[in-house]
């Protein structure tokens, strides 16, 4: 009898439990926004470098029935570098994935010592997306900057988003360099130029490698000697007075920096690469470089490490390097 | 018959017990099987600069017989800075192991790497020649 009556309780709440299971969940209507709201997203990766832009694309909207935008605004926390600004179009993507600019209003406006950069809408709108170009000034390095973007609407409301904080790199950058054997040869670390050898010859304590060509023997190629290398790295050159500094290299081969390689490939150097890059018992030159490969710089004085970027190079006796540099 | 039975699972048991114990001898002190291979020779070798971009001259010649790498670089090759690769014969390993770069720039004083067999009873050792091109 106990048997049958656990058989039965069994049944029901197997019954009860599959009727529960098979319940089906109500969709809720999302609720639609009534208010003024914005959006943000950062469209840069990679290190934020002095000089170089962050990006982003700051999205803003408000019903029809509530009103118009009227202005746009983002301030960082540190005023931003020559050439940071709002931008006064609103993209969207078309089928073929090209963005398409409709100016909104007139172009962003600074204010606040730097600090903001404001846009007024001229357009009667009530929906953009806009692009802020922030170029990280030199004083931001090894800082933290952060950016609140705000928008305001013809009914009184101002919506807000925060960005940040982001860590700004402590490197500085230099692109396109040209360097060519015998004339400007001279590469300083330190001032991030390449000088021929009557301005080394001024300079001596600033001159860190030599670039030469040799077509002999077939492995020399393209090389970067530092002053104070063994003389068979540096054939047939003679070095301005005073240049003698040692400056330890290591080859790299495949890293290929976007910064570095004006935005191609999608690898980036950052400062922990050249704080923690083992330059122990490194050579004081590198030869056979070629396209696409690279150094790491160490100056004698242990003041600066450099990544070195072989842009291009010519079998004239020429090559265009970038750098990036870190002040140890 | 049931006594039969117990007899031959006791057997079965002790057995059992008997093999679970024996000490696990397949394994050398590198956690690497031991094999029945006997064949002790390297194959090939290549020798890496600090970039990972290969230093060498020419093909290595390897003397499996003199035991014997003879190997030219590249002028201007940085000995101090370069990781040497070993191609062995199955289930072989090489004493010393390669754990990171090396320095082979005492030209004068050969390195020895030795290649031992899969069995680890054959031990031969190879001397590493290196001159710049």
């Amino acid at each position: 009898m106990l048997y049958r009556n656990f058989n039965f309780f069994f049944l029901v709440w197997v019954l009860l439990t599959s009727l529960t299971a098979c319940q089906e969940e109500e969709y809720i209507l999302p609720e639609p926004i009534s208010q003024l709201t914005n959006d943000c997203l950062k469209r840069t990766i990679g290190p934020s470098i002095a000089s170089l832009p962050i990006e982003f694309a700051y999205a803003m909207a408000i019903p029809k029935s509530q009103g118009k935008l009227v202005s746009a605004q983002v301030e960082a926390s540190i005023p931003g570098g020559t050439g940071t600004y709002l931008e006064h179009r609103s993209y969207y993507t078309n089928s073929g994935g090209v963005d398409i600019p409709v100016t909104i209003g007139s172009p962003s406006t600074v204010v606040d010592a730097g600090k903001s950069s404001k846009v007024t809408f001229t357009v009667d709108t009530n929906a953009a997306t806009l692009r802020y170009y922030y170029i990280v000034p030199d004083e931001a390095k090894g800082q933290t900057v952060s950016f609140t973007f705000s928008v305001n609407s013809s009914d009184g409301k101002t919506a807000s988003y925060k960005m940040g904080p982001y860590n700004i790199s402590k490197m500085s950058i230099k692109k396109n360099l040209t360097v060519s054997n015998g004339t400007n040869a001279f590469i300083s670390i330190e001032d991030m130029a390449i000088y021929n050898a009557t301005s080394a010859a001024a300079i001596p304590d600033k001159v860190d490698l030599v670039y030469l060509y040799r077509a002999s023997p077939t492995s020399f190629t393209h090389g970067l000697v530092s002053p104070g290398a063994d003389a068979s790295f540096l054939p047939g050159v003679t070095l301005p007075s005073g240049l003698k500094k040692s400056t330890k290299l290591r080859k790299v081969f495949g890293l290929q920096d976007r910064n570095l390689a004006n935005l191609q490939f999608g690898i980036y150097v950052d400062d922990i690469d050249l704080t923690s890059v083992d330059m122990t018992d490194m050579p004081n030159y590198a030869i056979g470089l070629r396209a696409e490969a690279g150094v790491w710089v160490e100056t004698a004085d242990k003041k600066y490490r450099a990544y070195i970027y072989i842009n291009s190079v010519n079998a004239t006796g020429s090559a265009v390097i970038s750098m990036l540099r870190y002040t140890l | 018959m049931t006594i039969y039975f117990k007899i031959i699972l006791t057997v079965l048991l002790l057995t059992g017990s008997f093999f679970s114990c024996e000490k696990d001898s397949f394994v050398d002190e590198d956690g690497l099987l031991i094999t029945f291979r006997s064949e002790c020779f390297v194959s090939n070798f290549e020798l890496l600069g600090a970039d990972f971009v290969t230093v060498r001259a020419a093909p290595a010649v390897i003397d499996t017989v003199a035991q014997t790498i003879d190997v030219s670089v590249l002028f201007g090759t940085d000995l101090k800075n370069v990781y040497p690769q070993f191609t062995l014969a199955t289930d072989c390993k090489l004493d010393p192991k390669i754990t990171g770069k090396m320095d082979l720039s005492n030209l004068a004083d050969s390195k020895i790497f030795t290649v031992v067999s899969g069995n680890r009873l054959v031990r031969k050792p190879y001397k590493l020649i290196i001159k710049y091109q």
